[in-house]
Order: C-alpha cells, then structure tokens, then sequence
C-alpha cells in the first residue's frame, strides 16, 4: 500500500499485472459463455426493442410470428383480434386435444389451442372491430402512438377501409407498414395461402421427399416451416426499416409474399434450371453434392419396449456424413465394406446418384442387425460424424438443450406450466437476450390497459363498446 | 378409421336412408345404444378401435346413451343435421381424449406435474370487457386443483424436469 491513500499503485489493485497475467486469469471460453449468455437469468437484462409499439392485426401463424419475433425482442406489440371470437389459430390444436382455458370471460368452455403457442408470446391482446365506422377514429389513434403494423388481409383490403399504408402515412409518416400475405400484387393477387400451398405452390414440396423411383412421393414439411420462416423473414425487414427510419426519419411498406419464402430457401434449384434447363428431382435423407452425407435406416429400434409407436418403430435413423476421401476409407473399413471403398475412392465418384444408391443400401445392410445406437457408437468411436436421429422426447431429455436454456419450463402467469421453446431456440445474446414472459393471454385480456390506460377512453365507453362487440 | 350407422329402418312407408357418423373421438372404443338423427331410431353397439365388432342392433323403445355428432342423407343432396341439433346430434365440445381410449382426458398437471390450466369450464375473472388480471391465482380460483397439486408435491410427484 502507497504512504498516501490516495495514490493509486497498479499492483495495489486487485486483477491482472501485466498482460501475461492478463492472459493467464482469462476465463476459459466455455466459462466465458456461460457467464455472459447466463440461460434462465434473461429477465435482469434490458431489452433491445423496448419502446417500439407494434400493432398486430394478423392470424394463424405467418404474420403472427414476426410480430412475437418483436415482442420477445422487448417491444410493445398490440395484438388486435376480432371481439370474443380471437384470432382463428386460437381454436385450432394438434388432433383438437390441446387446450387451455379459458378463451374468453364469456366462454368459459371454449380454449385456445396449442397451435397458437409460440407466435404470438409477450402480446398485449386487444379485441376491436376495426373495420366497422364507429371504430376507425380508435385505429388511428393507435397507429399515431406506434411505430408500425403488420396485416394479412387480401391486398386491398386495408385499403378499401382507408387502413393501408398511404392513407396511414399521412397520419404517422414514420410508421411502418407490412403486409404479409399469399401472392401480393401481379396476376395471381387474388390467391390466398397457406403453409402448405406455398410449399407447393413455389416448388418446394417436389423437391422434398425420397425419389418416386424409391417409394417416395413429394412431401410437405409436418410443421409449418414456411409460416414460421416467412415470419421470421418479415422481421429482419421490420428491423432493417427501423434502421432505415433513424436515418431518414421515414416509414416503409413492407409487402411480403409468403410464396416467396420457399423458393428463397430452395438453394441452387433455380440456378441449375437456368444453365442446363434441368428440373431438379428430389433425393430426400441423401445429398446431392455430398456422398456419405445423409440418413439411414436400421434394423432394430432403440427402443422396442416402449408404447409410443414414434418411439418404438422410429428411433432407428442415424445421420452419417462421412464424404472425404479418409473419412469414407474409414468408413468403409469399419463397416467391412471395402469393395464398396474400392469403387469409390475418390468423392466425384461418389457423389454421382447410382453410385449413392449403392453405397446407403450398402450401409443400411450392414446396420441390418443392429440399433440406432450401436451404429452411431461403431462410427463415432471409429472417429466418423453420425448422430442419432431423435424425436422431440429426446430432445427434451438432452442436457445440451437443458444447459442452453433452449428447451425450458415456463411458469406462465395465466396458464400455469408450459414447456416450450420460443425466443430461446433462436440465437442467444449477451446484454440484450430474447426472452417469452408469457405464451399468450386471452381475447381481450388486455382491453381496458389499452383503451383506458394508453387512449383514456373512460371505463363507461369500454363498457358500452363491449356490449355492442365493437370489441 | 370410423363407422357410419346407414340408417334403413322404414319409417312413413320409405327407408330412413340416413348416414349417421360415428366419430372416433367418441366411439372409438364404445359400448352403448346412440340414435339415429332423423328417425330417432335406437341402435346397441359395441366398437373395439373403431372396428363395429358388435351391432348395430335394433333397440325399440329405449334411450340412447350418446347421440352421433353429424348425419347426412346422401340420396337427398346430402341433407344434413349439423352438431348440436337438439335430441338428434350432440353438441361439439371439442373434449380432449385420452390416447388410445377414446375418453374424455382433461389435463390439470403437466408432464412434471406442475398445474397447467388444460380444464374446463373455468371461472369467469372478475373485470370488464374481458379483462384478465395478470396472474392466475390458481389458489383461490380453482382450490381443488390446489390441494390435489398438494397432495402430489407430498408424494415427491412433482418434478423439475
């Protein structure tokens, strides 16, 4: 310690004396990342959109999600439904057996189902007519408070009722406006859509799914990949507008097409049909570029006992990808194929789809006789990337997921224990991380926060507005 | 896969001819006497996963247990009665099942056995024009719930994962 307190000497403080030191007490990196991600503890850091308001006038699950892709970012986003009756995603569930009640005070025996989960979390649930006269004064006044809005009706529609974005950029020249729909505007402006027409519709289905040759047919996604992707997508557009807005003090139109998002994902599809004028065919668990690099079936189920049938027959995938010349030796040694290696040695062989068809029936023969985890053992062992192919219990049941906080409990305040993904199964950040406070409220949960407390509507007009179903 | 009951019986000189449709949520595995939409005629029958292994057998005179949720008539345009037509279709009410059994399974605790609010009817919250408090005080709104929750924490049934 210095003579006078107030001298500050480098080797009096506490930390690192040179930069040596410096080197050595730095934390190893996996320490690093769990310290500065820290999964579970979201909630004591700030969030990076707070103070946007969004107003939400969508449903099912495209449009939804880039709004809760907000939300959980920390903004205000204000989901706009139709009085007592909510948004149609509400009363759809997997198999009609998955709901939490209730739906409304009004309907105690009705509930929303699982399929809302995810795309509409952190929401403020507003319930209001919007398109009927009494009701279009309380809309602008809304848009005038916030920062954007994302719809989904046909084109035209918000137009028609003086909603759309050049009427509401004379009231909010900042605001801004997505529209998320099937085709938008051009020849086709009057389609509609869903996931699974636009899977079909922009070519994705036909290149999904085994070869006709091997029993396949083109195949949908189970999950609506295309709605949460689009959602996603109409995000990043929202945040680049919101960047654009704070240089130029200006709003945008977003116009979306959901139709646009599986060719966008589609890879080289488009490309090698304007080359060679080649229509791409599907080739399912396998890869087109990549031999050994895909999916195969083995003989016996991990677990042959169990009573779920997705267990019992289907924990029998493993994902091998062995496509380097050393790598495909090795593989074919340990798997005592080495004519197969001596047919094959070089990759550009390999890649070729006879020679594929050779070489997955080959290594499916030999995993004939054996479970999903003996041939993930024998390979990993033998220094090969294989990796079982798991259903979501396993999922759920895996410590990674567990420790990155992807997969968790979430005690929502109205509905009590919910496990699910969300925000967490996206990417993680360290000061500002995404977060789900709640999974959904009901239809007009939030009716007099927004009315009286954000517009000072007196509780008498809400009122006198609820018994008409104006909202 | 589910059953039809094709109603034959001759009402008013002319066969009934209507389809009744025997849902699988609730018939799948089912033993009783439903009836039909249009002529009220009762049928016993006995259906073992969704399979019709006994009936459908005429029973005049007595009182069906569970009414078809849809029937039409085919040869009529397809003429139809809707669910919840009173005294000839039941109700839809969308009852959760239980897997493989066909009955009603309304889940109160989850997997870890954490109450999870998948029961109805639910109270009304107390507000206006919709309004939700915050907070599900599950204590006070659905106290049978609460004690059973009780019950299994003491029997070491609750989980963290």
């Amino acid at each position: 310690m210095a003579k006078d307190p107030r001298e500050t000497r480098i080797e009096d403080l506490p930390g690192p004396k040179s930069k040596g030191e410096l080197e050595e007490m730095k934390m190893p990196y996996e320490e690093y990342c769990r310290k500065a991600f820290d999964p579970g503890n979201e909630w004591a850091k700030p969030e990076a959109l707070k103070g946007v308001r969004w107003l939400s006038c969508t449903m099912y699950i495209f449009t939804p999600h880039s709004a809760a892709n907000l939300a959980e970012l920390g903004a205000d986003v204000i989901k706009i439904e139709i009085p007592r009756m909510g948004d149609a995603m509400r009363h759809t569930s997997p198999f009609n057996e998955a709901y939490l009640y209730p739906l409304h005070d009004t309907r105690p025996m009705t509930g929303t189902g699982f399929g809302f989960t995810n795309a509409n979390s952190n929401e403020t649930f507003l319930s209001m007519d919007y398109h009927i006269p009494e009701m279009v004064d309380v809309f602008y006044q809304l848009v005038k408070m916030s920062d954007g809005l994302t719809e989904l009706y046909r084109p035209g529609t918000f137009d028609r009722w003086k909603m759309s974005y050049r009427y509401l950029q004379e009231i909010n020249p900042r605001f801004i406006y997505v529209w998320g729909g099937g085709f938008g505007y051009g020849p086709k402006v009057f389609g509609g859509s869903y996931d699974i027409l636009g899977q079909a519709h922009a070519g994705l289905a036909s290149i999904t799914g085994m070869h006709e040759y091997m029993g396949g047919h083109c195949t949908k996604h189970s999950n609506w990949c295309i709605d949460w992707m689009s959602g996603t997508l109409i995000s990043y557009g929202v945040l680049a507008s919101i960047h654009w807005r704070r240089k130029t003090g200006l709003g945008t139109m977003i116009e979306f097409s959901q139709v646009q998002t599986p060719s966008r994902i589609s890879g080289y599809t488009f490309p090698l049909y304007g080359r060679f004028g080649i229509v791409r065919q599907r080739w399912g668990n396998w890869d087109t570029q990549l031999c050994v690099h895909g999916i195969i079936l083995c003989g016996k189920s991990d677990f042959p006992d169990a009573q779920n049938p997705q267990d019992k027959h289907d924990a029998r995938y493993v994902m091998v990808s062995a496509f380097n010349d050393p790598d495909f030796k090795e593989l074919c040694d340990i798997t005592g194929l080495k004519d197969l290696y001596g047919g094959y040695k070089a990759h550009k062989e390999r890649a070729d789809a006879r020679p594929q068809v050779e070489i997955y029936t080959a290594l499916e023969k030999w995993a004939a006789d054996k479970t999903r985890t003996q041939v993930v053992k024998i390979l990993t062992d033998a220094g090969i990337l294989a990796a079982p192919v798991m259903n979501d219990r396993e999922v759920y049941e895996c410590e990674h997921y567990r420790e990155r906080g992807t997969i968790r409990w979430l005690d929502d305040p109205l509905y009590g224990d919910i496990l699910l993904q969300s925000g967490h199964s996206v990417g993680m950040m360290t000061k500002t991380p995404r977060r789900t406070n709640w999974i959904w409220r009901p239809v007009g949960a939030d009716n007099v926060k927004v009315y009286r407390d954000l517009l000072g509507i007196p509780l008498s007009k809400i009122e006198e507005w609820y018994n008409k179903a104006w909202i | 896969m589910a059953d039809v009951i094709w109603c034959k019986k001759v009402v008013g000189g002319k066969p009934c001819e209507t389809v009744n449709y025997l849902d699988p949520y609730c018939f799948w595995n089912w033993e009783g006497k439903t009836n039909c939409a249009e002529c009220g005629t009762v049928y016993y029958i006995h259906m073992i996963q969704g399979h019709m292994y006994r009936g459908p057998d005429e029973k005049p005179g007595e009182k069906p247990d569970l009414s078809p949720l849809y029937a039409d008539k085919p040869l009529e345009g397809y003429r139809n009665y809707y669910p919840g037509v009173k005294g000839r279709t039941r109700p839809y009410e969308c009852l959760p099942r239980h897997i493989y059994l066909g009955k009603a399974d309304m889940v109160k605790f989850s997997i870890r056995g954490k109450p999870v609010r998948g029961w109805r009817p639910q109270p009304p919250s107390a507000g206006l024009a919709g309004q939700f408090p915050y907070k599900w005080d599950i204590k006070k709104l659905s106290p049978e719930v609460w004690a059973e929750y009780q019950e299994k924490k003491k029997k070491g049934e609750v989980k963290e994962w």
